[in-house]
């Protein structure tokens, strides 16, 4: 017996926008978020800019928290906004970056000042756990069945998405929410990924600097966030009259076991990740109306997207169209795919599909129709959204319209 | 409170390995060894133990596309050496200068950091040491998360998706900044009993080990989780792990000290009888099983 799941809430708090409907109009007008650095002084860095959240409140250090509860917040309100909750226990399944490490805490402890002693300036010092995040959500949704914290780099926002689908799905949990936060505009996390050359270096025109499938790419813009959805069975979203967004059909995943830091050269994992999620669905690569692509802006990834594409999709693969969040709002790594199903979702209600901006000379070898630079009206009945890490783990999910056509 | 079972009876243990304590060299299971050099210690720990069973098991040496990783790892260990060097270049009238940070101190960064440290590393050097395509759930940070990365594997195996599950915990905990993590809880953790380890199991459906001929080493007979949100910046005692034997007592290591390693560490250490382990966490899993090993 497989249960269908439907999304029944979404929030999200993004560069270009911090409600579904603010974030919906920003995609489809191809507004950019990035800007200079302003979170610290970027100095000298190699990459002096990123997408960042305009964020007035200060309610937590860890900025990926903060984001997490709000969009948290937004979700659940809306599922309930029918004016009943979820039925049953719920579980949490989130995609979390990495702990916050404060070089500022790191130079005090050096110095022999003494780690603060209140309880909550004592866990935050010098390294702040992810898992925190995880018992906060939890804590405040009053969610009881396990949860799952996925730590999968950049394809940890889907596959929380993903296995929250399947944890309903295969009737192991009633209810979910689940999706991914992440935020590493620090100094640490900027020179972690300038010290590997993974981040564009278009500092002079920030909103430019994301391009993705472009021939002048040269790699990704930081971003940060977070996308959270609730999801459960649609039995039981029909039952309460729940608001429906959107159907999960499938959800795969797959290891490159390639290379470190690039990805399969064929992209076989890129590929065994759509195709499974496909499979899981038990639909026909033939029925996929759009792609969200990870569309990082490396010279590697898109390419290599490409690639998998076409082996997925046969030479139906220049009819899809492909498009990148990333474009617009940066990479928002582990709170990527859940953003970017967000974005998917949103779109897909609206009959349109986003731009992918800054398409200005299209890489001979990326020759798919990434719908460049304008939003396109395009209704669509199946998407998928694909996540792929750094360390070769990809993830796809496959979305239906709500209602099936 | 949620209470899942998943005990699933036609699933067989047919290949256990471990390591405890950094240090070791994993050089033996490395496909290239070049790698070598991205690797830190929870990626070393990973590769050895999840390459025991793989071998113990008879299984080829590329696992292919039909066997999924499940994994739960620990808290993130910079090492301090590689940030020492750079907070000691960011200094400037003794406080932290960002001006110095991206020109003497950047200078300085070891790019092999960013590779050595993260979370998802060891799927990766497992993945790709193994040649393992298939799926994947990869969690964090505690014994907890384990029990998830368990309950995945199970209902992998029981829908068909996979053939193979290679479940595992690892955890780098000889590091200054894990320890400086457990240190500051309350109640605080003694450093000192905090150790580095790895362990790992390979599940597949009984009747499928039969076929191919493998040995089976054990069964699960039971298994439970459950979980209880609470305020994290409150204090937890509740915290405790017990692994109890039943006609054996082969347990070389204090399991409460292993992180998300325990139980797989004490599967793979355990003599033929029955185990059963039992967890309550600080992150407020609770969790216990029954295992059958021969």
């Amino acid at each position: 017996m497989r249960h269908r799941v439907v999304v029944t809430g979404m929030g999200v708090v993004a560069p270009t926008g911090q409600s579904v409907d603010e974030f919906l109009d920003s995609l489809l007008s191809g507004r950019s978020g990035a800007r200079r650095i302003s979170l610290f002084d970027p100095a000298s860095l190699p990459t002096r800019v990123a997408a960042e959240v305009t964020w007035t409140r200060s309610d937590f250090r860890d900025r990926k928290i903060a984001f997490a509860m709000h969009a948290a917040e937004q979700a659940v309100e809306e599922a309930a906004a029918c004016g009943s909750a979820p039925g049953g226990e719920g579980g949490l399944s989130l995609g979390i970056g990495l702990e916050l490490f404060s070089m500022e805490d790191a130079v005090a402890a050096k110095h022999g000042d003494p780690v603060p002693s209140a309880r909550r300036d004592r866990l935050t010092f010098l390294q702040t756990p992810s898992d925190l995040c995880v018992s906060m959500l939890a804590a405040r949704f009053g969610l009881t069945a396990p949860p799952a914290t996925h730590v999968s780099a950049c394809a940890a926002g889907t596959d929380a998405v993903g296995n929250a689908f399947h944890l309903i799905a295969q009737g192991r949990r009633r209810w979910m929410l689940a999706g991914g936060a992440d935020s590493m505009i620090n100094p640490l996390g900027v020179a972690g990924f300038c010290s590997i050359g993974a981040m564009s270096t278009s500092n002079d025109d920030p909103p430019r600097a994301s391009r993705p499938f472009d021939r002048r790419r040269n790699g990704f813009v930081l971003g940060e966030g977070a996308g959270m959805l609730v999801l459960e069975r649609l039995a039981d979203a029909v039952e309460r009259g729940a608001p429906i967004h959107a159907e999960i059909v499938g959800y795969g995943t797959s290891f490159d076991a390639h290379g470190i830091s690039e990805p399969h050269p064929e992209g076989r994992g890129a590929f065994q990740a759509m195709k499974r999620a496909i499979d899981d669905a038990r639909v026909e690569p033939g029925a996929i109306d759009s792609i969200n692509a990870h569309g990082t802006s490396t010279p590697k990834n898109d390419l290599v997207e490409t690639l998998a594409i076409k082996r997925l999709l046969g030479p139906r693969a220049y009819q899809v169209p492909v498009s990148s969040t990333k474009s617009m709002i940066g990479h928002l790594i582990s709170a990527a795919g859940a953003v970017e199903t967000v974005a998917a979702i949103a779109c897909m209600k609206a009959d349109w599909v986003h731009p992918t901006i800054n398409l200005d000379e299209p890489d001979e070898a990326c020759d798919l129709d990434y719908v460049a630079n304008v939003a396109r009206r395009h209704p669509q009945q199946y998407v998928l959204s694909s996540s792929f890490a750094f360390g070769g783990q990809n993830a796809s999910i496959l979305l239906r319209h709500w209602p099936p056509c | 409170m949620n209470v899942l079972d998943f005990a699933r009876d036609h699933l067989a243990i047919t290949g256990c390995g471990s390591v405890v304590g950094n240090g070791c060299d994993p050089a033996p299971f490395l496909k290239i060894r070049k790698m070598r050099k991205f690797m830190g210690p929870h990626d070393d720990l990973a590769v050895i133990a999840a390459s025991r069973p793989v071998q113990a098991a008879a299984l080829p040496a590329s696992l292919g596309e039909r066997a999924g990783l499940y994994l739960a790892v620990g808290f993130i260990p910079f090492e301090r050496a590689d940030l020492d060097v750079l907070v000691d270049a960011s200094v400037a009238g003794g406080a932290f200068s960002m001006d110095r940070f991206s020109t003497t101190a950047f200078s300085t960064l070891n790019p092999l950091l960013t590779f050595r440290c993260l979370p998802n590393m060891p799927a990766f050097h497992v993945s790709f040491n193994l040649d393992l395509q298939g799926p994947y759930w990869v969690g964090y940070p505690g014994i907890g998360q384990f029990y998830v990365a368990l309950e995945e594997a199970s209902a992998a195996l029981a829908d068909g998706a996979i053939d193979v599950a290679l479940v595992g915990g690892v955890a780098d905990q000889e590091n200054f900044l894990v320890r400086h993590h457990f240190s500051r809880l309350d109640p605080p953790v003694d450093p000192a009993k905090l150790q580095s380890a790895a362990g790992f199991i390979v599940l597949e459906r009984r009747t499928d080990a039969g076929r191919r001929g493998a040995t089976l080493r054990g069964r699960l007979r039971c298994c439970r989780i459950s979980y209880e949100p609470a305020d994290p910046f409150e204090r937890s005692d509740a915290y405790e792990e017990k692994i109890e034997t039943v006609a054996f007592n082969g347990l070389a290591h204090d399991p409460g000290e292993l992180g998300p390693a325990s139980l797989a560490v004490a599967l793979a250490t355990a003599a033929p009888g029955t185990l059963s382990h039992q967890a309550r966490s600080r992150d407020r899993f609770s969790a216990d099983s029954e295992w059958e090993l021969t």
